[in-house]
């Protein structure tokens, strides 16, 4: 299978290659980093303006909590953007997962097999995701869209509406346990995330990806099955997907039809933040979680802050613009 | 070719697959035959648990009388919902039945059913030029009783935060009502918070962890404008281990009643009285029906029922 995949020259490569000389690639990377500046100086205000406690560790673990949920979904997020597409069903996908799993617990199924059959049917939703776009070349914008639609139907039916709940302690445990001090849904981000960086940098994979989204035609004449590829990105954001929704009902406690819905638009967020730090344009999984800690530092921040709700939803339209902004300045004084 | 094929038979099956669906109603559900009663329901938010209730058991206690009732959902879009007026009016069935939602933003729809001489009716949506009656729950009154109960477990003293909605015209009077029993209990309010939706609980669940880490020594209470964001605070409260904050939700849902019955910070919620009000509306209409008897009150407001640990 992995031959169909030729090794491509991925974005990244050529830094390693030291195609660059040392100085001009350290300007560069200075340049376009407007948005990790961005970050750093948010911490720096919050720290500044309530140093006892948002410098604490406990507060940066809450950080991490809230986050993690977000990170699932914008690391296979990454994925589809690096192809070239957006996934928009990714949020009502793990509502609909998440309801799915509930039901099947409070049904009395075994926590490790309802788990397995609750990534299973994420992947087939991604499969029907990657079929509509890879190979009837719908767009995926449309595709997506309305899986988004059938998604929610789904989970409204088989949660009839209401909130599924009843769960059993050692489902639960996924969502709310810890591990020492760090949250069970920080672990199973972080590996996720580890996963999603080393298939992107490492495999051929990954590679493939990355020519698809850089140039389809190109790739397909040098031998890649640009079809496959595509169908595959679909695959991994169904898996995604599911997993947070997974873990988002356990971390609840309970399923709910649209739980997991405000994901898709903060996933989407955050990888277009990271991508201004990304010297090629396209999505990387590094600038994904430099653009989850904006996202996941302004919340927290605003909140201890006791910012009135209202502005705070203007302030982080305001702040992210600001901070993609910046970073477009800086490149093109470059 | 093979794919074409596939796909023309796919969307036959789909078409066939929603022409039974559509049959499916009229065959099973027409108990009255040709000149049975129809009344439509046209509600923005089936997806809501009390709102899916009290629909139910208002078609079941309308099935009962030999009803015709169908249902039609927007899910959450105001634009759609004046154009289910529209097409409902034009049916001319014997009635119409608001579920929820703010009438201020179906004129257009409720001056079509007036066109049309269609009556119209609400349930726990708001008092309108064009509807009859609007029969709702005491949303002040459910804000009260869970702001007393909140205060009782709070032992009479100490600050609280409120998680509101103030969008939602039910959960911004219950919030009202909230705030001034805090207010002659000499109760401080820290914070408003106002709740996102969808995702409530999560949104909720997030605030709650900073405002217990920025201040949580300061509060004793968490008042929710509805049980979501109370389940959110009270997995909040829970995960940093405090057992000295209560939490009280308003819509009695089972899931808080099964909350409450485990003994932790969710103290109390308040039932909105469904059956109630749902029998309310089929006698309104039935006794227009009947004999062209007017309701005498633009709006029927019924009481809650606080529900603590057994």
């Amino acid at each position: 299978m992995m031959t169909l995949f030729p090794p491509l020259r991925s974005p990244k490569t050529s830094k390693n290659q030291g195609a660059f000389p040392r100085k001009s690639f350290l300007s560069r990377r200075l340049a376009s980093s407007g948005t990790l500046i961005g970050l750093v100086g948010l911490i720096a205000l919050f720290a500044v303006l309530r140093p006892k406690i948002f410098l604490t560790p406990l507060n940066f673990t809450n950080i991490l909590e809230q986050i993690a949920i977000l990170a699932m979904v914008a690391a296979v997020q990454t994925i589809v953007m690096v192809v070239g597409d957006f996934d928009l069903s990714v949020g009502s996908l793990a509502s609909l997962v998440g309801v799915i799993t509930a039901q099947l617990l409070v049904g009395g199924m075994d926590p490790v097999l309802a788990i397995f059959l609750a990534l299973c049917s994420g992947i087939i939703a991604g499969a029907i995701n990657g079929f509509l776009v890879a190979y009837l070349g719908l767009s995926a914008f449309i595709s997506t869209l309305a899986t988004m639609t059938s998604f929610t139907g789904l989970a409204l039916l088989l949660s009839n509406g209401t909130t599924v709940f009843g769960l059993p302690d050692a489902f639960i445990w996924l969502g709310q346990g810890r591990v020492g001090p760090v949250p069970m849904p920080v672990i199973i981000a972080v590996i996720l995330v580890i996963l999603v960086w080393f298939v992107l940098s490492k495999t051929v994979l990954g590679r493939s990806w990355y020519a698809v989204g850089g140039n389809s035609e190109a790739a397909r004449l040098s031998g890649v099955n640009t079809n496959l590829v595509r169908f595959s990105a679909f695959l991994a954001s169904g898996f995604g997907a599911a997993l947070a929704g997974i873990v988002l009902t356990a971390r609840l406690a309970s399923g709910h039809p649209s739980a997991a819905d405000p994901l898709m638009l903060s996933s989407i967020a955050a990888v277009f933040l990271g991508i201004t730090l990304s010297r090629t344009g396209q999505p990387t999984i590094g600038g994904t979680i430099v653009g989850l800690g904006i996202v996941g530092v302004l919340n927290n921040g605003l909140n201890i802050l006791q910012v009135n709700s209202y502005v705070q939803q203007v302030l982080t339209g305001v702040i992210i613009i600001l901070a993609v902004s910046l970073s477009l300045f800086s490149k093109k004084r470059r | 070719m093979k794919l074409k094929r596939t796909l023309t038979a796919l969307s036959l099956a789909t078409v066939a697959s929603l022409m039974l669906a559509s049959c499916a109603p009229g065959d099973g559900g027409a108990t009255g035959g040709e000149n049975a009663v129809t009344v439509t329901v046209i509600t923005p938010y089936l997806a809501n648990a009390a709102t899916k209730e009290v629909i139910e058991l208002f078609s079941a206690e309308g099935e009962k009388l030999g009803w015709q009732v169908n249902v039609v959902d927007t899910a959450g879009d105001m634009n759609k919902l004046n154009s289910a007026f529209q097409d409902a009016a034009a049916q001319k069935p014997d009635a119409i039945v608001l579920g929820t939602g703010d009438p201020t933003q179906i004129s257009l729809g409720l001056k079509a059913a007036a066109d049309a001489g269609v009556p119209v009716f609400s349930i726990d949506a708001g008092e309108a030029d064009g509807i009859a009656a609007n029969v709702t729950s005491d949303n002040t009154d459910l804000g009260e009783q869970s702001a007393n109960a909140l205060i009782e477990a709070m032992g009479g003293q100490g600050a609280v935060v409120m998680l509101t909605h103030d969008p939602h015209p039910g959960v911004r009077a219950r919030a009202e009502g909230a705030r001034k029993v805090f207010k002659q209990a000499g109760i401080e309010v820290l914070e408003e918070k106002h709740v996102n939706v969808p995702g409530p609980v999560d949104d909720a669940r997030t605030s709650v962890q900073d405002i217990i880490s920025a201040r949580g020594s300061e509060v004793s209470g968490i008042w929710a404008g509805w049980d979501e964001p109370a389940l959110g605070a009270t997995q909040a409260i829970d995960a940093a281990g405090i057992t000295d904050i209560s939490v009280v939700g308003v819509d009695g849902q089972d899931f808080a009643i099964a909350e409450i019955e485990k003994g932790g910070p969710f103290v109390a919620t308040v039932k909105q009285d469904w059956k109630s009000i749902s029998a309310k509306v089929v006698a309104l209409i039935s006794a227009l029906l009947l004999d062209g008897t007017q309701p005498d009150q633009k709006q029927y407001e019924l009481p809650g029922t606080l529900v603590t640990k057994k």
